[in-house]
């Protein structure tokens, strides 16, 4: 005998068994995190779901009155596991019909999202395909770092904590940020190819389809996974768990202090841009003597030409700008859970920045022969 | 490196004709995601129904597909697809490129 539940989905009222509906509910978040990169994923798995709606449908007009697991594996080999879905934004589909893991070469792992730790496929080691850094959700005394680091380097965790342990009370206490850093930066494994990268497995279709219906692809959020995971957790690890939710909590407070501690001197440094963003207009529009008359100060500093004045002025805007626009998203996405920043935009404005500094300089380099000047009347 | 597999080019070869054949199912008639499903399996097109829709999602966004709720005594309501102006012509200009495609491989085949 088995509880059931009514769900809506899809809006149809369906009973549902109780096995049958973690499965379901389980499948629903595999398909909302696979799709996160695409736009419109809300809508994508909300036409599954009604798909699936009409398919359960079909199946209770037999006389049926419950969707059973049965039923709902049924569907899901129908509808096709997260993995099977090709989208554009997804390692493509030759790595899943890949057999041989022997590949050295990275195909899709340039547009994943960047924060992930550098690849080291290819470096050495043939045994090492597809191999990525991901923290582990499914064994972590803490932040699964060493979990997942055990993974990626295929050493036994428990002897990867003695020596992280021994190293740090050795008095390399700076293993501590180091920890913090990389709990903070290396994602957490969540779909079933991405753990199955953390181990360096082939991510075919039979691992995938054990890792899903073996109940081990993460939902995307919610600290109740803690329940869902395997093994029950010990008096210790619970200590631990507790502390890992009141440091996370305590970290949150202090980005948002940092953020309004910094917030005075973001808005200084917005005057400074809001200020070079004038003076390149007033250059571009008046010329020399509109600058002068706006910056007093920079009454020595004669243009060598109003062309390289403009330039260094807009480079001055990009040299200011960037770190401050940079900074300011890094925070809001911290404190709103913004989408990340598209890898191309990220390098776009990192290469724009690094062309903004050598401009400054050489134009500001240009105009030096009247360096002594200013310095005298300074 | 990848193996070459049958299956893996023709899997490829299918995965391309897919958003040609969605749009000309929808220049015949529009219809709903369920019978535009039933129409590529029965031309083995797809394998898992969840391809159709994400890539019904992409060429809605795009403009080249658009929907309305039609009503149903027997469920919720459902979306019924049909291809806009916009999608006519960006059928054209595939049909165009399959016709060519054609009469390439054809004269290759026959040269």
């Amino acid at each position: 005998m088995k509880k059931t539940l009514t769900v809506n989905l899809g809006g149809t009222v369906f009973n549902i068994d109780d096995d049958a509906y973690r499965l379901l509910d389980n499948y629903l978040c595999n398909l909302k995190t696979h799709f996160r990169k695409e736009t419109g994923a809300d809508e994508i798995v909300d036409d599954m779901e009604r798909r699936i709606s009409e398919l359960f449908s079909e199946k209770l007009s037999g006389g049926a009155q419950v969707i059973t697991i049965a039923d709902v594996e049924e569907v899901i080999k129908r509808m096709g596991k997260p993995e099977e879905l090709d989208t554009e934004s997804e390692e493509s589909a030759s790595e899943a019909f890949d057999k041989s893991a022997t590949s050295g070469t990275n195909s899709g792992a340039g547009n994943e999202d960047t924060t992930s730790k550098d690849n080291k496929t290819g470096m050495g080691s043939g045994a090492y395909s597809h191999r990525r850094l991901y923290r582990n959700p499914d064994d972590k005394m803490l932040g699964g770092v060493c979990s997942g680091l055990a993974a990626y380097l295929d050493w036994d965790v428990t002897l990867l904590r003695i020596l992280f342990l021994v190293i740090l009370i050795c008095g390399w206490g700076t293993l501590i940020p180091i920890y913090i850093v990389c709990w903070l930066v290396v994602p957490e494994a969540r779909t079933a190819a991405e753990k199955l990268n953390m181990r360096g497995e082939a991510v075919t279709l039979e691992n995938i389809g054990k890792t899903v219906t073996d109940g081990f692809e993460k939902a995307a959020n919610s600290v109740n996974d803690f329940m869902k995971s395997d093994k029950p957790r010990t008096f210790l690890q619970k200590v631990g768990d507790a502390f890992v939710m009141i440091a996370g909590f305590i970290l949150k407070v202090c980005l948002v202090i940092f953020a309004i501690v910094c917030s005075p001197i973001l808005f200084v440094l917005g005057i400074v841009f809001i200020a070079l963003l004038f003076a390149a207009v007033a250059v571009a529009v008046g010329g020399g003597a509109a600058l002068i008359s706006l910056f007093p100060l920079h009454d020595v500093i004669m243009p060598v030409s109003p062309l390289s004045s403009i330039v260094m002025y807009i480079a001055g805007i990009l040299l200011v700008g960037i770190p401050l626009v940079s900074i300011v998203f890094v925070i809001f996405r911290q404190l709103f859970t913004w989408q990340p920043m598209s890898s191309g935009l990220r390098w776009t404005l990192l290469i724009l920045w690094i062309v903004s500094v050598a401009t400054f300089s050489i134009c500001f380099a240009m105009q030096g022969f009247t360096f002594p000047e200013l310095l005298i009347r300074g | 490196m990848i193996m070459m597999n049958v299956d893996n080019v023709k899997s490829q070869m299918r995965k391309g004709m897919l958003e040609y054949c969605i749009m000309l199912l929808l220049h015949k008639e529009p219809a709903y995601a369920s019978d535009i499903i039933q129409k590529l399996k029965e031309a083995c097109l797809i394998v898992v129904e969840g391809t159709l829709y994400p890539l019904l999602t992409r060429l809605k966004n795009d403009d080249l597909l658009s929907y309305e709720w039609i009503e149903s005594t027997q469920g919720p309501p459902r979306k019924y697809y049909k291809l806009t102006e916009k999608g006519e012509d960006f059928l054209g200009e595939l049909e165009n490129s399959w016709r060519e495609l054609n009469e390439t491989v054809n004269h290759i085949a026959n040269s």
